[in-house]
């Protein structure tokens, strides 16, 4: 809402300059977000005096003037050329020397006009920007001190205009006289209303010619007309112009002007009707029904939802209550006599309809946050008045107000002490009544009766926050101390996720935060079930929420492969949306995901580059679930996956269920992405990881005794897997062997060529004692023979 | 004649000196200790001195000879030590770097502001981002109609489910399931339906804060807020609080910080106010605890929200939001 500082201080008067206001404002919860001079920046403008005029050589139109700027004898005169023709000797104005900066960044120069030089500018005020055009440069009505600058003197004499963003709960505020009432709290100024007087016409009564139905009471709480006959429609007075154009409206006419004037002044909504364009006498105010369409002045044709306020005349409606007028009945230049509407709509009605129709207008923004329903009839006599003397209507004797059902005054219980209760405060009790008079707010035996335009106020803590405001909360206590309690919860689910995180940055990993938004054909292909789409998408890159952190990740690969960035580690920890449902909000668990692609290591002198293969993301996964002490997992072989290829992934079990996918990832997911190098990574179900880590770490005691390490080249056949014999020769090696590790896997012509060889390094230990050779030995043997019977394996010679 | 000796010597230890290279150490050699060198040359100055003169002569060039030999000796010695020692490892070549993980940026700063609440006594609590409309709005005191949705445009699944548009729904969530007292803060991602650019993005994180209990004003908001500024920007940055409207909180305040860069002095950053505004907090809204069953007659509490990624932006000096959730590795090495 844009308030002119001058326009206030027609009602107030204010002692503070606008940047105090403003500050002042704020503080009270008006925020200003920004003061903006109406006197646009210019700089290097100084008074002047002109000491000669003379006709320029060249040309006739011109002059060539001397002006000082200094009473100093010695200073220096400017020859300046002026094509204005009321330039005279003796004249102070206002003087732009070289280097000045006029508003829009003109600078002046030494120039050569017609071979005459001109060492600066004698500005008019349409140079200065003052106004819209001038007839010849400025000349000051009074003796102005030589050098003067004259921008800090204009700033102060022109308009400030104060940007407030007025919150939803403060419809008072959206007027010049609701700003100037809030002022009149804060300040203990009074407030000048303006003096209406309508020149009711004692012949013609608008009884006569009118008659208002409400038959949508629900949506319409009032209804007032006036009756104005034989306007002229013309231009409106500059005043009222400047006032609009001050706070940002476009002047029209007379007629359209004042009710926005009204509107802007008091914060009512009006509107005009030509009424001869009505067929009347009937107004009807009455809720549309489906189907209905209605053609509003700006000429757009509008399907109306149902249940929309409608003001109809005899035969049809005529404009939407509270939201717009419609064309068949809009002042035209050719009106002679009007119908003013000023009436009260719901605001719930008004805020529901403007949205389904996707239309918003200055009235329909005060009446969806609540207009003051006992301002109808002075808002209607202002602009009647007006009416009557800018647009010389006569006004028809009455007002024609229906309003069925009074609103009553609002009343709300209120004990002072809560005040205190709830702001920490220690004020007393008069202070606290004295504080809300102020803002016309009386109490009275634990009732306070507020003001009907006040419709924000609703309760007690409506009030303490009023006592607050005035008081300014800089000036509410603050309390260094608190009681904190012992006996809370102690399990906190964030810790864990920290703790995730936290072992993957130890494994080298980027932590990465994406977009849950994706495109539904990049979330599509990660998800069998019902994915999660938005109703009303801000594009298309952002319909589909994500049912994996994959495909948000391999946007990031792609985003830094196309700069460059080629080795790539990230991880991201997050909600997925899986399995939408009409009824309830769809599963959301946290996922955990790893990406990886590039080099091994960043490429050095000391190694060469080394792309990542499959044993690197399972390496990462390994240390992963030891770092978190997973308990009970295992990998599983797994080829069913849409987005793992089918011969590089594995799957991670724990207790037995799939908790996550790891492995390359499909070359046809990946160039959707546009990547074209291969990409590894992992996925795994947070919560499932977090049931099955381990939470009682109990120490195991460090063997003190020697231990003993055998080698074993077992020979099986290609298709039997290395995970199977590591298996075998756990379950058979028993407590006795503490390690086993895989040094070497050979396939070549040494041995036949549907065989591999492994080179399995054991090592026995014990927590008891040193064990024997012929100890080991035996479970040696006992692995071998187990291997030999169930994988037909034997040892390399 | 002796002069010539003393010359020779001179010369010798000042090229000496400057020997860097193994050709040096040879161009020495031969330079003064070679078959023509100036040692060797010196020698036939024998032949013009006067035979008295020819003993003492002949001692000081022995003496010469002897001195330059001995210290070329040691010198040839020491350089090739040194050049044995450089030539096995060159201590200058950059090191081997394992893989370095960090946390994201955004993930550091919400680190940071749960230890400060931690460390005030806080909980920290966690909701869904994808809500009911009862949770996001009806319980916290914005009916449908309500003109304060339009504040914030929201992203819906379908006409009750919604992407929380603020961390507020976890305020309600948790006062469902216990009773007051309650102390909590709650991070999370948020959504607005806002056209991303530099500075907007649709989606980002806050962190609510709720703490229920009897006798909590709002000067326990005050305190606990100046505690937090003091604590993640430094002591010196003042609070100010200023009225302003949310439909769950009464009385309801905008809270604004000391601009962190000019600590309040006034900058461009702060547009020359010396404050950057923060957030939004209150006091609970009697309508908020009906809604969940506590007794607003009994129990008064205060809530408040901040932007994490905001604070990082602050803290950082980021200037435009986008950065974060672009991950370019070189901006996410940065911290
Ligand atoms: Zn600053």
């Amino acid at each position: 809402m844009k308030v002119s500082y001058k326009w206030l201080k027609d009602y107030i008067d204010i002692k503070q300059s606008p940047a105090e206001l403003a500050d002042a404002l704020t503080e009270a919860g008006l925020e200003v977000e920004e003061l903006i001079p109406q006197v646009p920046y210019f700089n290097g403008v100084i008074a002047g005096k002109v000491t000669e005029v003379a006709k320029h050589p060249n040309a006739d139109k011109l002059s060539v003037c001397k002006v000082i700027t200094s009473q100093n004898e010695k200073a220096e005169e400017h020859q300046v050329i002026c094509g204005a023709p009321n330039v005279a000797e003796g004249q102070y104005i206002p003087f732009a020397a070289v280097g000045a900066t006029l508003p829009k960044g003109f600078k002046i120069k030494k120039v050569k006009i017609r071979g005459v030089t001109s060492s600066g500018m004698i500005c008019s005020k349409e140079e200065l920007g003052l106004e819209s055009s001038s007839e010849g440069i400025w000349a000051f009505d009074e003796p102005t001190p030589l050098g003067t600058d004259i921008y800090p003197l204009l700033k102060d004499k022109e308009d400030y205009i104060l940007d407030i963003a007025v919150t939803p709960n403060r419809p008072d505020c959206l007027s010049i006289i609701g700003v100037a009432r809030e002022i009149a709290a804060l300040t203990g100024n009074a407030l000048h209303l303006p003096d209406i007087n309508v020149p009711d016409e004692k012949n013609k009564s608008a009884q006569d010619l009118i008659h208002i139905a409400i038959e949508d009471a629900s949506g319409c709480h009032r209804y007032a007309a006036r009756i104005i006959s034989d306007v002229t429609i013309d231009e409106s007075p500059t005043w009222i112009q400047k006032r609009l154009e001050a706070v940002g409206l476009r002047p029209i006419n007379n007629v359209v002007d004042i009710t926005n004037f009204v509107l802007m002044e008091m914060g009512h909504p009006l509107h005009a009707f030509d009424m001869d364009r009505l067929k009347g006498p009937e107004i009807n105010v009455r809720s549309s029904s489906p189907g209905d369409t209605f053609t509003t002045l700006d000429d757009k044709e509008r399907v109306l939802p149902e249940n929309t306020v409608m003001i109809c005349d005899n035969t049809q409606p005529v404009a939407i209550g509270g939201i717009m007028g419609g064309q068949n009945s809009e002042v035209t230049a050719a009106t002679r006599n009007i119908l003013l509407e000023s009436a009260y709509f719901k605001p719930e009605r008004i805020a529901v309809a403007s949205k389904k129709l996707g239309l918003t207008s200055d009235a329909s923004q005060r009446f969806e946050r609540g207009a003051d329903i006992e301002n109808i009839i002075t808002a209607l006599n202002r602009a009647a008045s007006l009416l009557a003397e800018y647009a010389h209507g006569k006004v028809l004797q009455g007002v024609v107000d229906e309003y069925p059902r009074k609103h009553p005054q609002k009343k709300v219980s209120f004990r002072p002490e809560q005040v205190n209760r709830l702001l920490g405060s220690s004020f007393e009790d008069s202070f606290i009544i004295d504080t809300l008079k102020r803002l016309q707010l009386n109490y009275k035996n634990g009732v306070v009766e507020v003001p009907s335009f006040r419709v924000d106020i609703a309760q007690e803590a409506d009030l303490v926050e009023e006592v607050a405001r005035l008081v300014n909360y800089s000036n509410l206590p603050s309390k260094q101390y608190t009681n904190i309690q012992y006996d809370v919860e102690t399990y906190s689910k964030e810790e864990e996720l920290s703790f995730l995180k936290t072992k993957l940055i130890e494994l080298g990993m980027m932590e990465i935060v994406t977009n849950s938004m994706l495109k539904n054909l990049e979330a599509k292909p990660f998800y069998d079930g019902n994915l999660v789409h938005i109703m009303n998408p801000i594009s298309d890159d952002m319909t589909t929420m994500r049912p994996s952190l994959i495909p948000g990740m391999l946007k990031t690969l792609a985003y830094n492969i196309n700069r460059s960035n080629n080795d790539l580690k990230i991880f991201e920890l997050g909600r997925v949306f899986l399995n939408y449902r009409v009824k309830d909000i769809p599963e959301q668990p946290y996922r955990l995901a790893v990406v990886m692609t590039g080099n091994r290591f960043e490429e050095n002198w000391a190694a060469p580059g080394e792309l990542i293969d499959f044993y690197d993301i399972k390496g990462i996964l390994e240390s992963f679930v030891e770092k978190i002490f997973l308990d009970n997992f295992q990998f599983i072989l797994y080829d069913a996956s849409n987005i793992f290829s089918a011969n590089e992934t594995i799957a991670l079990q724990a207790n037995e269920k799939i908790i996550g996918y790891c492995g390359r990832l499909n070359e046809a997911v990946t160039s959707h992405f546009d990547i074209d190098v291969p990409v590894y990574g992992f996925e795994i179900d947070v919560n499932s990881m977090l049931q099955y880590m381990r939470t009682d770490r109990r120490y195991q005691p460090v063997s003190r005794y020697p231990f003993s390490e055998r080698d074993m080249a077992i020979v099986i056949d290609r298709r039997i897997n290395a995970g199977d014999i590591l298996k075998l020769v756990k379950e058979e090696g028993g407590h006795l062997l503490q390690r086993v590790k895989i040094f070497d896997v050979y396939r070549g012509d040494k041995i036949p060529e549907d065989k591999q060889s492994l080179a399995i390094r054991l090592r026995f230990q014990s927590n008891e004692r040193t064990l024997s050779d012929s100890e080991v030995d035996a479970v040696f043997t006992r692995i071998v023979n187990k291997a030999k019977q169930k994988y037909n394996a034997y040892l390399r010679k | 004649m002796f002069e010539e000796v003393e010359k020779i010597k001179k010369a010798y230890f000042e090229d000496a000196k400057k020997v860097k290279t193994s050709d040096d150490v040879e161009k020495l050699r031969i330079k003064y200790l070679g078959r023509k060198g100036a040692v060797s040359s010196a020698f036939t100055m024998m032949e013009e001195v006067p035979n008295d003169k020819k003993p003492m002569l002949g001692k000081a060039l022995n003496q010469l000879k002897t001195e330059l030999e001995n210290h070329f000796a040691t010198l040839q010695q020491e350089f090739k030590a040194s050049l044995n020692k450089r030539e096995t490892i060159d201590l200058t070549l950059p090191g081997r770097k394992p893989n370095t993980g960090r946390k994201h940026p955004i993930a550091q700063v919400e680190d940071e502001i749960k230890t400060i609440f931690k460390g005030l006594g806080f909980v920290v609590e966690d909701g869904p981002e994808i809500e009911n409309d009862f949770y996001n709005f009806e319980a916290l005191n914005i009916p449908k109609s309500h003109p304060a949705r339009d504040m914030q445009d929201t992203l819906y699944i379908n006409d009750d489910i919604v992407l929380r548009t603020h961390t507020s729904p976890v305020q309600i969530r948790v006062m469902e399931k216990k009773q007051p007292p309650v102390r909590m803060i709650a991070p999370g991602r948020v959504y607005r339906r806002d056209t991303p650019d530099a500075t907007h993005s649709p989606f980002f994180h806050q962190v609510e804060g709720l703490v229920v209990d009897k006798d909590i004003s709002f000067a326990d908001l005050k305190g606990v807020i100046e505690a937090f500024a003091h604590r993640m920007f430094g002591k010196d940055i003042k609070v100010r609080f200023r009225p302003s409207f949310f439909p769950f909180t009464e009385p309801s305040a905008e809270y604004d910080f000391n601009c962190v860069f000019c600590r309040g002095q006034g900058c461009r950053v702060c547009k020359q106010t010396g404050w950057i505004e923060i957030s939004g907090a209150g006091m609970v809204h009697p309508n908020v605890f009906r809604a969940v069953g506590y007794d607003p007659e009994i129990y008064s509490g205060y809530a408040f929200g901040m932007g994490i990624d905001r604070i990082a932006m602050l803290k950082f000096d980021i200037d435009g939001i986008r950065t974060f959730f672009e991950n370019d590795i070189r901006f996410l090495t940065q911290f």
